[in-house]
């Protein structure tokens, strides 16, 4: 069954012998006082730490492990932001020759029970009260948990359980190691070898509990390689690193790639002022889920709105350049040079200081995956100047392996597959890799890992296809696409990034599946239309009250027309309703990476789908939510259900 | 107010770099610019009126910066400046006319340089004595107190005693070649303008400086609550008393710099007037920023150039304009406080962050 497209096939570079530690440890002696590893913003400023201040700690660190017992395939667990003492915790781990498991920081008491318990781990660095505290209390349905580390004293004074122990105090024992046996932080790291297990990361499953996907050093070493074939970065280059570590895409950027050019993270002052701090730095290269471009472009939006009518008209115009432009270089058409005059005019007018309020102005490479990301978008950033490229990978070949290459960018594909990367397309459609990177099996679990991993390929569960220039374009999960009523496949991603591109609506929910019909349930953006009805005088006082406002109602509907235009008329949205609440991870309606959960929500709003698919135009609900400490509240609402019309 | 708006990039590993001045270089250039204006384009193309107002409004900013520090910074409200500025030309003047200098010091040019540094110290020294009431009253008080160091300084010490002092009589004059630093006669505008120049420069720097120091800090938190400053365990009185000295040095420095400027000196040039139309040009510029005290400067001394340019012709058609236009000024200065106070309360200095904004937050509006 193994036939289709090769794409590009070619032998790894990276020798069998380096691990992550490895490189590491060249790198810190390289640069050592004389270049910043890292920066952390702190009380206002950016403070820097180099890379021998990096290496004494992550050394020291790394010795407190092994003097508190840590074994060679250990387990060692992180949750926390991301900050210079996560990423020692996690290098400190693989130099002691353990295994590094991130979790995600807003992961419920359940969800992280589950991983620590599941991947036998047996120290957890937790960064300061809130992540002890979800320790502490699943510390005894852990039994192989030995010791709970933090770094944060805030809040830390008075727990005196004997399990507990300061980031300090490991340090401390890693000190008095270092004494007694100088030469055992070079040794245990030439000890490694790059077939080892590096990292466990459990996969935010869309559909059942998280599976843990082993890679090796070698394979975060060669997919970083590769990458960094297509589009090198340099040392001097900043990244700012705010993405949760437990986020494959992150691991890959800041240590992947990050080791192996040596480039200066950049930590973010708290998560709430990522977007700020990556203004101020403004990196060379980034690499976020659409979510954030998302953001980023509702954001350009909303601001648009609310700007003064001049400056309303130098946008419109350079967008209008921009677009234009841009589709000439989609379309590989030679750009006449008064339309390069009139670029240059939208970029010294509007579009500079556009990416300089986003942060973009340095931005050589952004790069955007983990989940589609719509045309709409796409091409929004393209028009404003920024190169901005799709990846495709998974956890399961260590983050990547197709990217779009500077130049051939279609927006709705995602480029040709990396160096040593081999893509097939089986007879069913599924999307096939082969290479270096593919990672080694999930933990404790044979039978995923057989039907992922067959003969040395990786099977995906994504729907694609290769077109004529030789992109891979992803359909969509297979187990998502739709069938419409005349028998055709549909991508309802497709829909639901258009529909995301109004920057009214900020989650949206296609169904559609075998039906005669395709409908929506959207989520509106709460301070977006909240602005909007505050402008038209419209009172609400919550989330649930606006959503259900009549005049969002047609608000929303005039944002479906939009996106429904130059839609086959099978595929057009033509019934909806406001979800009286935002979709949640914490609902578990969302991944933690921010998936729908197609088959979960279909089950938890299956009135709302009914009511949809009947003639009603008024739904009942009564239901339950969860806050993030873990109470709940029951909600009793009306939703109305509404025809799209034409 | 006074927050720089960075560009992306722009960041700091340390607080030095976090406070420095020229961020970017954009400033940078812009600063160039300045200078170029102020070295090369104004003194060259200006003719000797031009550069009469170009030194008033110098010897404005110098004045204004002490009352701007006293008002804008540490919230110390005077109406005595000019007292200040007084003390600062006499002693400069009785120095340079009366005091026994070293045959050396004379032929070197040194008498003149010498005598500003001691004319500022001892202007300070003065404000220190009449900042004292400060230590225990505020507000409307305050304001009577520093009035009346006006009063006592000029209407009564200076004018009945100093000017006594070699027995000219009211005017002290100064003799054409008296005014010089080392072989450089100060005998024109131009060359005052230099001068003028180089002590605004200098003061402006220096002022900044103080400002961005703990001192100027603990000046900034009186002036929001001095109450709160001193349980932050600031005292309070201290630094009152070294905003007063600061103050008075600017002042001193304001005035035997403008002795360069004038052929005779007499008390006539420092009246109450004077401490409230600097007042005037604080509120005009906008209280608490050092450019409003340059655009405010300019502001009032270029307004009142214009209306003098208004009047004159004016004059030939109803010719008693021109004795009364004294109370025209008056009534011209009364009324853009007035028009300030309702239209621009804030002063030319927000409009100027506004304008900055403007483009620093372009294509949006936020």
């Amino acid at each position: 069954m193994q036939h289709g497209d090769k794409i590009d096939v070619s032998g790894s570079d990276v020798s069998k012998e380096l691990t992550i530690p490895k490189l590491f440890y060249e790198k810190a002696l390289q640069y050592g006082e004389n270049r910043v590893a890292m920066r952390e913003k702190e009380f206002g400023i950016w403070r820097p730490i180099t890379w021998g201040k990096y290496l004494e700690n992550v050394k020291h660190i790394a010795l407190g492990l092994i003097s508190l017992g840590l074994e060679e395939g250990d387990k060692v667990s992180m949750i926390g932001d991301n900050r210079p003492e996560g990423l020692w915790a996690e290098i400190a781990t693989l130099c002691a020759r353990g295994i590094g498991v991130w979790l995600f920081q807003d992961c419920l008491m359940d969800e992280v029970r589950y991983i620590v318990d599941h991947s036998d781990t047996k120290f957890l660095f937790g960064e300061g009260q809130e992540e002890v505290d979800k320790a502490i209390s699943i510390f005894h349905e852990c039994p192989k948990l030995k010791k709970i580390i933090w770094d944060d004293p805030k809040g830390m004074r008075h727990y005196d359980e004997d399990y507990l122990i300061s980031l300090k105090e490991v340090m401390e024992l890693g000190k008095a190691l270092e004494k007694e046996k100088p030469d055992l932080f070079e040794e245990t790291i030439d000890k490694g070898h790059g077939d080892e297990v590096a990292l466990l990361f459990y996969t935010s499953g869309t559909t059942s509990l998280p599976k843990g996907a082993l890679l090796s050093h070698h394979n975060m070493l060669t997919m970083g390689k590769h990458l960094m074939a297509v589009d090198p970065c340099r040392d001097t280059d900043d990244y700012v690193s705010y993405l949760p570590f437990a986020w494959i895409g992150e691991q890959m950027m800041s240590i992947s790639c990050g080791l192996q050019v040596g480039y200066t993270l950049n930590f973010p002052e708290e998560p709430g002022t990522a977007q700020e701090n990556i203004r101020e730095i403004g990196p060379h290269v980034m690499f976020a889920p659409p979510r954030l471009y998302e953001q980023m472009t509702r954001t350009v939006q909303v601001k648009y709105l609310d700007a003064t009518w001049i400056k309303r008209k130098f946008y419109e115009l350079s967008n209008k350049i921009g677009y234009h432009v841009a589709n000439l270089k989609f379309g590989k058409q030679s750009i006449p040079w008064y339309w390069k005059f009139l670029e240059w005019l939208a970029e010294i007018s509007v579009q500079k200081k556009l990416k300089d309020h986003l942060g973009l102005s340095r931005v050589r490479n952004a790069y955007t995956g983990g989940a589609a990301m719509g045309p709409d978008h796409f091409r929004f950033f393209h028009a404003m100047g920024v190169n901005l490229k799709q990846i495709y990978g998974q956890t399961e070949v260590a983050g990547i392996s197709v990217v779009h290459r500077d130049g051939d960018i279609k927006f709705d594909t995602v480029g040709h597959p990396i160096r040593g990367t081999e893509i097939m397309i089986t007879e069913d459609g599924e999307i096939i890799t082969k290479s270096p990177s593919v990672f080694l099996g999930y933990y404790k679990n044979p039978e995923a890992t057989e039907k992922a991993l067959r003969d040395g390929w990786l099977y995906s569960d994504d729907k694609g296809f290769i077109d004529e220039d030789g992109h891979l374009v992803v359909f969509d999960r297979t187990k998502d696409v739709f069938t419409l009523r005349n028998g055709k496949p549909f991508s309802p991603q497709y829909l639901e990034t258009r529909l995301k591109f109004s920057p009214y609506i900020r989650d949206s929910w296609v169904i559609g599946d075998k039906r005669d019909y395709v409908t929506a349930v959207l989520c509106i953006d709460y301070s977006v239309v909240g602005k909007w009805a505050d402008e038209k005088k419209i009172t609400y006082t919550s989330y649930p009250e606006l959503s259900q406002k009549s005049e969002v109602y047609e608000l929303v509907e005039e944002q479906i027309r939009q996106a429904n235009k130059d839609l086959p008329e099978e595929a057009k949205v033509s019934k909806f309703a406001n979800l009286y609440k935002e979709l949640d991870p914490d609902d578990e309606e969302l991944t933690r990476t921010r998936k729908l959960r197609r088959g979960f929500v279909e089950k938890r709003y299956e009135d709302i789908v009914n009511a949809l698919y009947g003639d009603t135009d008024m739904v009942h609900i009564d239901t339950t939510i969860k806050y993030e400490d873990g109470r709940q509240s029951n909600i009793k609402t009306d939703l109305q259900i509404r025809n799209v019309k034409e | 107010m006074s927050t720089t708006f960075l560009p992306c990039s722009v960041y700091h590993e340390n607080y030095a770099q976090d406070h420095g001045w020229w961020q970017t270089t954009f400033i940078t250039g812009k600063m160039i610019l300045l200078a170029v204006v102020l070295l090369g384009v104004i003194p060259y193309f200006a003719d000797m009126y031009s550069l009469s107002v170009c030194n008033q409004i110098g010897y404005t900013i110098l004045g204004a910066l002490g009352v701007q520090l006293l008002i804008g910074f540490c919230g110390q409200v005077t109406l005595g400046h000019a007292a200040f500025i007084a003390v600062g030309a006499y002693t400069s003047t009785l120095l340079i006319l009366e005091f026994p200098w070293p045959k050396i010091l004379i032929t070197a040019g040194l008498a003149y340089p010498i005598s500003i540094l001691v004319a500022a110290i001892v202007a300070g020294l003065w404000s220190v004595l009449f900042g004292l009431p400060s230590a225990r009253v505020k507000g409307f008080y305050l304001i009577l107190t520093t009035m009346a160091a006006q009063f006592i300084t000029v209407d009564f010490i200076i004018t009945q005693y100093v000017s006594q002092i070699g027995g000219r009589g009211q005017a002290f004059s100064l003799p054409p070649g008296t005014i010089k630093i080392g072989p450089w006669v100060i005998d024109n505008d131009l060359k005052v303008y230099y001068l003028m120049l180089v002590l605004v420069i200098i003061c402006v720097i220096g002022i900044i400086n103080l400002l961005r120091s703990r001192s100027g800090r603990a000046w900034v938190a009186i002036r929001d609550n001095d109450i709160s400053a001193e349980v932050m365990g600031i005292n309070v009185v201290w630094y009152k008393l070294m905003a007063f000295f600061v103050a008075g040095f600017i002042g001193g420095i304001a005035g035997s710099f403008w002795i360069s400027n004038l052929a005779a000196i007499s008390p006539e040039h420092f009246p109450w007037f004077w401490s409230l139309w600097l007042v005037g040009v604080i509120l005009i510029g906008g209280v608490g920023s050092i450019h409003g005290t340059v655009f405010g400067s300019i502001f009032m001394v270029v307004v009142i150039e214009l209306l003098q340019l208004a009047v004159i012709p004016l004059a030939d058609i109803y010719p008693k304009l021109l004795i009364d236009f004294l109370f025209i000024k008056e009534a011209a200065f009364g009324l853009a406080i007035c028009a300030f106070m309702i239209f621009e309360p804030n002063g030319l200095a927000y409009r100027w962050w506004q304008m900055k904004n403007y483009f620093n937050l372009w294509p949006f509006s936020y």
